[in-house]
């Protein structure tokens, strides 16, 4: 039988591990990818609750989808940033990039 | 019941270990492939919770098209495999520190928690969709409408004369004069 906490516990685990990437890669594709994988976990913990304790609303699911046209929208914008700034200079470490301001 | 156990611990091992691949691995290339893995175990935890729409959902939007965007953003930058100086040993170790940290006082909140367990029911597509189209009616158009922004942006961002690299010579000539 799964319970709730198996999938907390495997979700706070991606969680973990996702803000490990964020906080250690120095490659911005990396970081972003890491936010998104941050993003996922967050995913499975809206729709296990919504399953485990709200079941006859699924508002928990509706939640998943609307967090997943956020994080497609987030994800564009950022490769789009990455690519003008890889276009302007040959940048590949975040800390490097002094300036976002046009 | 145990069945599916059994394929909840294989997703969640796939799932941990692709994220696992994501931030160790050397080569973008081979982080990105770890993470489609993760996706993919992820849509499968999404059956296990008997809603196949995510499930659809996640392979759509997350196994077909990001990995997809993710590819592509790794070819138009040349994907340098590791470029900048590594991260510093003491930064990795105090970013393990913080997340293990992160993920203990998780499992310490939950196990206290006690959260009323509903009765199973099943959650189709049309439990979804019932709220999706009558109270959440509203958000669901402004994130139409956010998607459509971000697209446009995505564009002017990326497009080939870039904004960033324009504005910066006439900052440098105004400097100048």
């Amino acid at each position: 039988m799964i319970t709730l906490d198996h999938y907390l516990i495997l979700a706070a685990a991606l969680f973990c591990i996702g803000l490990y990437g964020v906080l250690t890669s120095k490659n911005a594709l990396r970081v972003v990818i890491s936010v998104e994988l941050i993003l996922n976990a967050v995913n499975i913990n809206l729709a296990a609750f919504s399953v485990y304790v709200a079941p006859r609303e699924a508002i928990g699911l509706n939640f998943v989808v609307f967090l997943m046209v956020v994080a497609a929208a987030e994800f564009g914008l950022a490769l789009a940033i990455i690519i003008a700034l890889y276009r302007t200079e040959d940048i590949g470490a975040i800390d490097t990039i002094r300036k976002l301001r046009g | 019941m145990t069945l599916q156990l059994a394929f909840f611990y294989l997703y969640a091992l796939v799932a941990v270990a692709g994220a696992v691949g994501l931030v160790t691995a050397r080569q973008l290339v081979h982080a990105a492939m770890c993470f489609f893995a993760t996706l993919l175990a992820v849509a499968g935890l999404f059956l296990l919770l008997g809603s196949e729409f995510l499930a659809a959902m996640q392979l759509f939007v997350y196994g077909g098209a990001m990995t997809v965007l993710v590819l592509f953003a790794l070819m138009f930058t040349g994907a340098a495999p590791h470029a900048g100086s590594p991260t510093r040993r003491s930064v990795r170790w105090l970013a393990l520190v913080v997340a293990a940290a992160f993920f203990g006082l998780l499992a310490v909140a939950f196990a206290g928690a006690g959260w009323k367990i509903s009765p199973a029911a099943p959650v189709d597509v049309e439990a979804i969709a019932t709220i999706m189209f009558s109270r959440l009616v509203v958000p669901f158009e402004i994130a139409g409408l956010a998607l459509t922004i971000a697209l446009i942006g995505a564009i002017v961002l990326a497009r080939e004369d870039d904004v960033l690299g324009a504005v910066k010579p006439a900052e440098e000539a105004g400097e100048e004069a």
